[in-house]
């Protein structure tokens, strides 16, 4: 996005308005660069750990295998710092926002896994409720950046919530655990992403 | 009746900058500095300006062990730029 080399000069007033329209447009996309990153490894991450949980419960048949569940937030985390996207220069208010939407949602899921990993909370059920936080994370940022993808993706999340409660079979809970990922991180990021690029 | 357009906004270099500064909490010089395309020297006398109208201030600090300048719109700011596009719009809907 390269950008002429504005100088100290009048301008008629069409000309003012559009700079003014032309200046916001551009400050906006280079700060939405990468944004859909940071989603992709969060989805992606969740999505492989489901897997693996699923798989190595199956074939062992030892539920210390969800101690499997603490690689979401150690590999995301990692993840997230070595992929983070470069500082533009700028921070934007939207930025700080769904900064702390994410520190507060995140923290909050990390401390009920911990406390139901640990068994202090016996029969909390803590896939049910990380969907509930999470697809309200999407839904909140979605709205705050204006990304219907990422809204919708939200809801479809609550929605697949609703099922992944009602339904109390094993497989098909850790299956809809993996879709609500895909719905509200997977798909949104890779439009954003794609939205971006273009 | 045309209104009087704000002569310190009424600059391609002056305007760039505000329209950068009113869509984000804060801007390092050097991404003022790439979002207009213009000389390091250039862009250091009209952020002078635009402080010394009291529309943006200035922090110098550090970034790491680079120096790093960043530019912050103020209220008067945000004031001086709502006003310059009312009164551009009324020259736009008069003619």
């Amino acid at each position: 996005m390269e950008t002429k080399e504005m100088q100290d000069r009048p301008l008629n007033e069409k000309d003012s308005l559009a700079l003014i329209n032309q200046m916001i447009l551009n400050t906006q996309r280079r700060l939405e660069q990468g944004t859909g990153r940071v989603f992709l490894i969060w989805g992606y991450i969740t999505v492989l750990t489901t897997v693996a949980v699923w798989l190595a419960i199956r074939l062992t048949a030892n539920s210390y295998w969800n101690y499997l569940w603490f690689c979401i937030p150690v590999f995301g985390l990692a993840a997230t710092v070595l992929f983070k996207k470069k500082t533009s220069g700028a921070k934007s208010f939207v930025d700080k926002v769904v900064k702390y939407i994410w520190l507060v949602q995140g923290g909050a899921g990390f401390l009920l896994s911990a406390l139901s990993i640990f068994h202090v909370m016996w029969s909390f059920p803590i896939l049910f409720v990380i969907i509930l936080l999470m697809s309200m994370g999407s839904i909140l940022t979605g709205l705050v950046i204006e990304f219907k993808a990422l809204v919708i993706g939200g809801i479809i999340a609550m929605a697949i919530a609703a099922v992944h409660y009602l339904i109390n079979i094993y497989d098909v809970k850790l299956l809809t655990f993996a879709l609500a990922f895909l719905a509200m991180d997977i798909i949104p990021g890779h439009i954003l992403n794609y939205r971006i690029r273009k | 009746m045309f209104k009087e357009l704000n002569p310190l906004l009424h600059s391609e270099l002056r305007l760039g900058v505000m329209s950068i500064l009113i869509s984000v909490d804060s801007a390092e010089f050097s991404f003022i500095r790439k979002q207009t395309g213009t000389t390091a020297g250039n862009l250091s006398v009209q952020l002078d300006k635009l402080s010394q109208a009291g529309y943006i201030t200035i922090e110098k600090g550090y970034k790491g062990k680079m120096p790093c300048t960043t530019c912050k719109i103020t209220l008067a700011g945000v004031a001086a730029f709502r006003e310059y596009v009312d009164a551009i719009q009324t020259y736009i809907a008069k003619k």
